[in-house]
């Protein structure tokens, strides 16, 4: 007897086992390579990004006579660039395992170790970041007198009795101390912000990947 | 979100572009993964499952012509006419002949009487294939007249 096309559809997916879906070991290997390769491509970019920065910033500090200013945070920015382009080639370390979640387990650590060492690194460079800005302005020539000078000279005119500590006014001493010391403690506080900005959603990929994983292999 | 829930229909409309099992797994692989890529840019304009099923008929015709591509590169190769051959068989005849038949459509046909036959709205079928939802029930009719001449009295 003839059937409809629509009885046919029902019932021989009814009869047959063709719902059942194939097995996605490889997808988990395509998800792995995406997630890290993504990674790969972004650290790339950043760091290029930041040597793009440190040298246009060299260029207009020292076009505009913040010489000390630009040279200091291209250095800074240069170690910065130099460490974290080396961790980056260890990367490739990692891509030596059997299966997916070993490789995402491996990527995931040396991606802790990674953001540990920039924490601590963040701890020192956001306050050498801020001391050399309060450094370079205070070199910048103003008019034949450098400018933190000739500031010390306004601040001592009005106020006469300012104590002060080697020719700087007590007052903005402890005010750039605080500032330092607001930035070691939360310099790795900042640095994670800024890279949840820029990394978050491979980060949160990742961490749903390896809990899919695990919970497949449970 | 999960595609859970909607992994049946991807198997039936991955089925309807692909000849081989090793071929459907492909495409259902790239579908799922494809859809894990771009779960951030679900905006909720539409619904969930019309949204899976858009992107799976997308990875699908976007595969399709992949592989029409790389036939017509190597058109002379006797494998790929092998390859194109239909391997797949199902347990039960007439959805066998069934699918020979809806393999003949023109490649949006094959979508549109899947999600027919998936008992999916007029809205929601114009929704995944973007176009009208008007003409979907003169297409659905005209595919269905088409299928019949196919398949020659075997399915009414």
């Amino acid at each position: 007897m003839e059937k409809s096309i629509e009885n046919t559809w029902k019932e021989g997916f009814l009869k047959s086992d063709a719902l059942v879906a194939p097995k996605i070991n490889n997808l988990y290997n395509q998800k792995s390579i995406h997630i890290t390769a993504k990674f790969e491509r972004m650290a790339k970019i950043n760091l290029v990004a930041i040597v793009v920065f440190a040298v246009i910033f060299l260029l207009v500090t020292t076009y505009n006579g913040l010489l000390v200013l630009g040279i200091s945070w291209f250095l800074i920015l240069s170690g910065l660039v130099i460490v974290n382009y080396r961790s980056l080639k260890g990367l490739n370390k990692v891509n030596n395992h059997t299966n997916s979640y070993e490789y995402l387990v491996s990527f995931n650590d040396w991606l802790q170790n990674q953001l540990s060492m920039n924490r601590k690194m963040a701890r020192l460079y956001y306050p050498l970041l801020f001391l050399t800005i309060i450094i370079g302005f205070w070199l910048f020539d103003a008019e034949g007198i450098p400018l933190g000078e000739r500031l010390v000279g306004e601040v001592l005119y009005g106020f006469p009795d300012t104590y002060m500590l080697n020719g700087i006014p007590l007052l903005a001493i402890i005010f750039m101390a605080v500032i330092v010391g607001v930035l070691f403690l939360f310099g790795g506080k900042i640095y994670m912000l800024d890279v949840s900005i820029i990394y978050g959603r491979i980060f949160k990929k990742l961490d749903d990947l390896l809990a899919d994983i695990e919970e497949l292999k449970e | 979100m999960s595609i859970l829930p909607f992994s049946g229909i991807i198997i039936k409309l991955c089925r309807a572009y692909t000849n081989s099992q090793e071929d459907f797994e492909d495409y259902f692989q790239e579908v799922c993964l494809q859809i894990w890529r771009s779960k951030e840019s679900f905006r909720e304009e539409s619904s969930w499952s019309t949204w899976v099923y858009r992107i799976s008929l997308n990875v699908c015709l976007t595969l399709l012509k992949k592989d029409k591509k790389s036939i017509g590169h190597f058109a002379s190769d006797t494998l790929v006419a092998a390859d194109t051959e239909d391997t797949f068989v199902f347990s039960d005849e007439s959805l066998n002949h069934l699918y020979e038949a809806i393999k003949q459509l023109s490649e949006i046909d094959r979508a549109v009487i899947t999600l027919y036959l998936e008992e999916k709205s007029y809205q929601e079928i114009g929704d995944i294939i973007g176009t009208n939802p008007n003409n979907i029930g003169v297409r659905i009719k005209r595919i269905k007249s088409r299928l019949k001449i196919i398949l020659d009295g075997k399915i009414y």
